[in-house]
């Protein structure tokens, strides 16, 4: 499997970016929700950590993801009708939009509520907003929204994937899927 | 008594009375602290990041003279209700039992012992510091900037570190120093005006 995008099947690089973006954006509704429910103390402190780690983690392979992908012009072509085009590029940019807006607004809710942000303690990343009280609550509010909002365009991209796959039997799926080969 | 023995013993009186007031400005001079242009900030570790927390009351006392070192000295008394950090819920903590426990111990004090010059501006102070129910000795490292050495406007802007866990700030799982470091950094900016 070449490292770079061919017109028939993603390369290596954007298959690991797009599996590793995924796994690691699964645990994180689990690790909020969790430390949500405890009381302050070090735990949670815990908890959270890991998700602002992991968040910070998701907004750099995307980051990645997005430059490799200007970079690589040479991936695989469209398929389907105009339409169908056109909705999959805006559901795609969106999601682009996504995993990038979700861990800038972890990362500003942090800063606002003056809390660090680091990537597993190893590296501390500055302040991306000055303290502010309503500020934190605003974009505490933002974060979930912007949660639901990736849960909903993700589904609809799971279930485009598997429409392809199953009803259209295109091999669409199979260019973006681990080990496979077109 | 002439006129002239009666000249003498006034010339001799105020001879004394400028001596005595020489005497008094041995002692360093007093400076006074402006709230508005001073900070006092602690900067603890929390899993790996730092972050800056603020102390938004304490009065100083200090007397200051970097011709007389002998004669200086500072008092810093700080109040914890005080402490502010940007968040409500780690403020609410800080409070507690946990950390300063300010319903017993509201109040955090620094009393220099010595004052030495390091050079070049820069000063050591060693004092005691007391949190909670402990008195330890820490050590103050500081810059003192006047442009007129005998009074006027002057800054002190220095720092400390602190050990936590020496004065018991950090109960229960707080004592672990895996998610929050022992040593805090304790800065201060002190805008200080002179008033003998």
């Amino acid at each position: 499997m070449p490292l770079r995008n061919t017109a028939e099947a993603y390369g290596s690089l954007s298959k690991f970016l797009h599996w590793a973006i995924v796994l690691l954006i699964v645990p994180q509704y689990f690790l909020a929700e969790a430390a949500e429910e405890l009381p302050d103390g070090l735990e949670k402190l815990q908890l959270i950590d890991w998700h602002k780690s992991l968040g910070m983690l998701v907004l750099l392979l995307a980051l990645a993801r997005i430059g490799w992908k200007v970079m690589n012009r040479g991936m695989p072509g469209p398929i389907g009708e105009p339409w169908q085009r056109k909705v999959a590029a805006a559901g795609h940019g969106l999601l682009y939009l996504l995993i990038l807006a979700q861990p800038i607004s972890g990362w500003a809710m942090s800063s606002a509520a003056n809390y660090p942000v680091t990537l597993f303690g190893w590296f501390q990343f500055p302040a991306l907003v000055a303290e502010n009280h309503d500020l934190h609550e605003s974009l505490e509010e933002v974060h979930e929204v912007l949660f639901f909002l990736m849960l909903a365009v993700a589904v609809v991209h799971i279930l485009a994937a598997l429409y392809h796959h199953f009803v259209l039997k295109d091999g669409v799926l199979r260019r973006m899927l681990p080990f496979s080969r077109p | 008594m002439n006129a002239r023995r009666a000249g003498i013993l006034v010339l001799l009186a105020a001879l004394a009375l400028a001596s005595a007031a020489s005497a008094a400005s041995a002692a360093a001079i007093t400076w006074t602290v402006d709230p508005a242009h001073s900070q006092l900030t602690f900067h603890p570790r929390l899993a790996g990041g730092e972050f800056a927390g603020r102390f938004e009351r304490f009065e100083a006392t200090i007397r200051f003279d970097p011709a007389d070192l002998a004669h200086s000295s500072l008092l810093v008394v700080v109040d914890l209700l005080g402490a502010r950090t940007g968040d409500t819920d780690r403020d609410t903590a800080l409070q507690g039992s946990d950390f300063f426990q300010t319903t017993r111990w509201p109040k955090g004090t620094f009393t220099s012992t010595g004052i030495k010059s390091l050079g070049g501006g820069r000063y050591a102070a060693t004092g005691k510091l007391t949190l909670r129910d402990v008195t330890r000795d820490v050590r103050v490292q500081f810059r003192f900037d006047s442009p007129a050495p005998s009074g006027g406007a002057a800054r002190m802007t220095g720092s400390s570190n602190v050990r936590r866990l020496e004065f018991g700030v950090g109960q229960g799982d707080w004592r672990s120093t895996e998610w929050l470091d022992d040593a805090v950094r304790i800065e201060f900016d002190l805008a200080l005006r002179g008033v003998r």
